[in-house]
């Protein structure tokens, strides 16, 4: 069997996300002219139901629906109001009932309005949403049969380009692409779809390494530097799998090239506005990005030199320039270039930054301190950064004090640095400092769960039940973890009783939250209950 | 005297083991005796052997191999016992600690005996060459460390086989002797096992029925009427409406229409096809890595099938069983089990060659999965990773809650859980027009268990309901299946 591509799956999950949203939100919809029509009395019915539909109180519309369907039988929005009651038994979940009594009574009676057709597609994708994708593939296929010039056949091509997906028929998704991105002719309604699926067709050519073929598919979708973006867009992913794998390698290398030429073909020369210039700008960088994908250094760093000698050394291209040495572990040389910026500050950040993700702390708090001085009006930020440097190394009094004299001097942002000081106190096992700088913070209900947890450390473990107990009041989404902490603790209380009681009232008082799930399989685990007061119903 | 007491000993002995491998091969394969013969027989060699055993206990000081021989024999015949019994009384999960351990204690009682005798041999053959040693002819020969080189030794026995080097010649014998037993070992094991799996038979039950919904059990809602009281003698005319003194049965339940459950015409709630001795049974899957008995046998899923009995009225089996994959493997073609249960909550390690079972049996045999979390997210992950490799071009699903699984006999508004370990939608795989498995997110057998996890009634009972419904689904899709294997004539006899 033949290896379906990654890309493919890829470009496929493109389609499949867009696709049936595009198809959904028109299609159970009701066209303007239709609505005029309507007598005020069926309009005021079809709004009461639309409203429930649109609430997503489902059975209250199906039975609206219902209503206006034994009321004005005769009107011509009766279609519509059949197609959206199996619409909401679809939400229901009785996607049978949906498509026997529903959408083929749409065709049945109705077998002329604009919803039969509808109805026809609804049926194919319903059946593919409950697994019968057999009986979906012949929806499809019928439907396209039957409504030629419809939207839906657009619709029912791209779910026959799904099915071909799962079942990994790589030549009838390719055809049905070619046949959406360049036969069907596109519409407000249908032209999603279509560009989608040109999209995934040149990502498909892409992994091919086909690349003539896949700019047609993309000159189908967009033109001049549209086109442009979009091929440096969609050829990045496929030209990554060709590179990293040695059996592609040399196709990936060929494509690369031949998309930089393309790209360099549309590079614009006329450099006489700031306008033009940010676009070729632009340009430069995607071929660049190109060569990165490519991973051929040599070519970056000359692509990077060329693109110096056009646009002088500004501060962006030196800083594109020195990340891709930092990237590539070439610290020195990256350091080197960030120190000819313009923009001191900036410059000399990249190189603390630079010199954190070295390790050498010392350096780095040599910079920032460096920087607190030049920047005076942004002082705090570099303090704050120097204190997260000596957090990283674990050096914890440092970065305290700092801190300390943040929260003094810097009134502002106070909640921020006493965030940073609990969390340094707490990892630095000051547990009980930790405790009282939380409590000052405002951000409840994780400054109560923080504390909690200092707490139960310290084996304080009545105030760490307080605190539990204050989040289940006072946080509605925290309350089962809660509860479930609850239980912990007074395990590690060594009162089983309690622990239980506690677990089964998370089973009890949360059984549709994860937390209940956690309750149930520990009570059964550690304390072999299997009685654990939980229970529920998937509604 | 003594001479024909030990011969006697050894004929009696001869004719117990002999029943014993005769019941042995009854139990496994062969099924002439009744459970209860076999019971008995089983018990008195047990007890027969117990008491032997205790007595060369306390001669062990004189005849200690006599004591340890009759120890080794004693293995496999517990072993034996150990599986039987805890089968015969329904402690299915000791029957799989005994089967286990009992493998393990033999493969080490052989493992000893081999020690011992590679030993024993090796001290004889050692002894002849000491009393062979002669000091000149070694001197004659000073240089030379083995003997006669112009002569290999073969024997396996002799640590001066030319095979086990100059270097280490013991330790190469005993790793010899222990790598030899095991492959042997393992080999014996994997011809018996095949021989054991000639063919299982999964009977259904003999009858016919109709799939079809079980009428909605209604409680009868009081209604107070209002009584007017009237004066006969108002000069006002009342038009006296007729009272209604119909006493109602409150809370009478209504009599739900009697329905055979089952598939095809026969008489008695069964399937057509079926056989009189056919039964209804619960199957599981025993996997590696996890905790696959997680309520299994009295207690558990027995309680289940129990259940179905009552609801659907068809027979059942005594008790539920567990297979591994491979046992699995032994079902006839065509006469499987057409469900297998696969619950837990740790990890499920299946190998290449299990999944192949598994998908020949979802796939040719026309099994169902039906899977239950008992307890983890990380076990739904585990499930449905298994599923990809069993059915990688089939997608799960959201079951429809009007599908003919959701609604016959009983109907399924919602899927009942006691906890949402893997959510709190039931998924199922959909291939060639059926539902090939099923996935309860939350744990159904803990409400099928005694106590029902604390869960309130209504759903400790739809779960039993949902469980009936995926019993008979898949009994009466197996059911149809066979009859279009007959028609063709697929049916492998």
């Amino acid at each position: 069997m033949k290896t379906f591509p990654i890309q493919i799956l890829v470009a496929l999950a493109v389609t499949i996300v867009t696709t049936p949203i595009i198809a959904q939100t028109k299609i159970d919809e009701m066209s303007l002219d239709r609505w005029a029509k309507l007598r005020e009395v069926e309009r005021y019915q079809l709004n009461i139901a639309e409203k429930y539909f649109k609430e997503k109180k489902y059975d209250v519309a199906m039975s609206e629906y219902e209503k206006y369907l034994s009321l004005y039988e005769r009107s011509d929005a009766a279609s519509f109001a059949q197609l959206k009651w199996s619409l909401c038994l679809n939400q229901l979940r009785k996607q049978n009932t949906a498509i026997k009594e529903g959408f083929q009574s749409v065709i049945d009676y109705w077998p002329d309005s604009s919803d039969a057709a509808k109805a026809s597609y609804l049926i194919g994708r319903t059946y593919v949403e409950i697994g019968r994708v057999s009986y979906g593939k012949k929806a499809f296929q019928e439907t396209i049969e039957d409504y030629p010039n419809n939207p839906v056949a657009v619709y029912s091509l791209s779910g026959l380009a799904e099915i071909a997906r799962q079942e990994k028929d790589e030549t009838s998704l390719v055809k049905i692409w070619k046949r959406l991105a360049f036969d069907v002719e596109r519409t407000k309604l249908t032209g999603g779809t279509c560009a989608t699926a040109a999209n995934s067709l040149a990502s498909y050519y892409f992994s091919k390494g086909t690349f003539p073929d896949a700019l047609k598919s993309l000159q189908a979708n967009y033109k001049d530097d549209q086109l442009s973006y979009y091929v440096y867009y969609y050829v990045r992913s496929p030209l990554g799998s060709l590179i990293g794998n040695e059996q592609t390698n040399g196709t990936g290398l060929r494509l690369a090239d031949q998309v930089v030429a393309y790209l360099r073909s549309n590079l614009e020369t006329d450099l006489s506005t700031d306008e033009l210039k940010a676009k070729a700008e632009q340009q430069w960088h995607r071929m660049i990005e190109v060569e990165k994908y490519s991973r051929r250094d040599e070519k970056v760093l000359a692509a990077y030199q060329a693109m110096l000698g056009v646009f002088g050394n500004t501060d962006a291209i030196l800083s594109n320039l020195a990340d891709y040495h930092a990237s590539q572990k070439r610290y020195e040389q990256a350091r080197s270039i960030y120190r000819q910026f313009k923009d001191k500050v900036q410059g000399l950040s990249k190189v603390a930054s630079s010199f954190t993700a070295e390790g050498n702390v010392t350096e780095a708090v040599k910079v920032y301190k460096q920087l607190a001085g030049i920047d005076a009006e942004n002082s705090p930020q570099w303090q704050g950064a120097e204190a997260g440097v000596y957090v990283s190394v674990k050096q914890y009094p440092e970065a305290i004090q700092i801190y300390r004299s943040l929260i003094a001097s810097d009134a502002l942002n106070s909640q921020q640095w006493l965030w940073a000081l609990a969390t340094t106190q707490r990892d630095a096992n000051l547990l009980k400092e930790a405790i009282g700088t939380f409590r000052q913070c405002e951000n409840f209900p994780e400054n109560y769960r923080q504390m909690a947890g200092c707490h139960r450390a310290l084996k304080e473990y009545k105030e760490a039940l307080i605190l539990y107990g204050q989040i289940i009041g006072g946080s509605e989404s925290m309350a089962p973890w809660a509860q479930l902490q609850i239980g912990y603790t007074y395990e590690q209380m060594e009162s089983a009783e309690l622990a239980i009681k506690a677990f089964q009232q998370c089973c009890k008082r949360y059984p549709k939250a994860s937390y209940a799930s956690t309750a149930h399989a520990h009570l059964q685990n550690k304390y072999k209950i299997s009685v654990t007061l939980g229970g529920g119903t998937d509604e | 005297m003594k001479a024909v007491l030990t011969k006697r000993s050894f004929q009696q002995g001869s004719v117990v083991a002999l029943v014993w491998l005769f019941a042995l091969m009854d139990w496994l394969w062969l099924h002439l005796l009744p459970d209860s013969i076999l019971t008995c027989i089983f018990s008195i060699i047990s007890i027969t052997c117990g008491i032997v055993l205790r007595t060369r206990f306390k001669q062990r000081a004189s005849k200690t191999l006599q004591f340890w021989g009759m120890l080794s024999i004693c293995v496999p015949v517990g072993w034996q016992a150990g599986v039987y019994f805890s089968e015969w009384l329904g402690l299915e999960v000791f029957r799989a600690y005994f089967a286990r351990g009992g493998l393990a204690l033999f493969f080490i009682t052989g493992l000893s005996w081999v020690v011992w005798g590679i030993e024993r041999h090796a001290q004889r053959i050692e002894s002849a060459r000491r009393d062979e040693f002669n000091l000149e002819k070694v001197l004659q020969r000073k240089n030379t460390k083995r003997p006669a080189s112009d002569r290999r030794i073969w024997n396996p026995l002799d640590p001066f086989a030319w095979y086990y080097g100059q270097k280490s010649p013991r330790l190469n014998q005993s790793l010899n002797g222990f790598i030899s037993y095991t492959v042997l070992f393992c080999l014996i094991c994997m011809i018996l096992s095949q021989f054991q799996g000639c063919t299982q038979y999964y009977d259904l039950p003999a009858g016919g029925g109709e799939n079809q919904a079980v009428q909605q059990v209604v409680k009868v809602q009081k209604i107070i009427r209002k009584k007017f009281i009237l004066n006969p003698y108002s000069a006002i005319n009342y038009n006296t409406p007729d009272l209604d003194d119909v006493k109602l049965e409150l809370n009478e339940v209504t009599a739900h229409r009697y329905t055979k459950m089952g598939f095809g015409e026969g008489e008695g709630a069964g399937f057509a096809g079926g056989t009189n001795d056919g039964m209804v049974g619960f199957v599981r899957l025993e996997y590696p890595g996890g905790d696959w008995n997680q309520d299994f046998g009295i207690g558990g899923d027995m309680n289940m099938l129990l259940k179905y009995a009552e609801l659907t009225g068809q027979k059942i089996a005594k008790k539920t069983q567990a297979y591994s994959a491979a046992q699995l493997k032994t079902f006839d073609g065509v006469r499987c089990p057409p469900l297998l249960y696969i619950t837990g909550q740790k990890n499920i390690s299946l190998g290449n060659n299990d999944v192949k079972i598994l998908q020949e049996y979802v796939n040719d045999k026309h099994g169902m999965i039906f899977g239950d979390n008992g307890g983890s997210r990380h076990f739904h992950n585990q499930f449905l990773s298994m599923m990809q490799r069993i059915l990688p071009d089939v997608r799960p699903v959201r079951i429809p809650t009007d599908d003919p699984i959701h609604s016959r006999p009983y109907q399924i508004t919602r899927v009942p859980y006691v906890a949402p370990h893997g959510g709190e939608e039931a998924l199922g795989w959909f291939k060639d027009g059926r539902w090939v498995a099923y996935y309860h997110p939350g744990d159904i057998g803990d409400a099928w268990a005694d106590g029902h996890a604390g869960v309130s009634q209504e759903i400790w009972s739809n779960c039993y309901r949902l469980g009936v419904n995926i019993m008979s689904y898949a009994h009466i899709e197996h059911a149809k299946w066979r009859l279009a294997q007959k028609q063709t004539g697929g049916e492998d006899e």
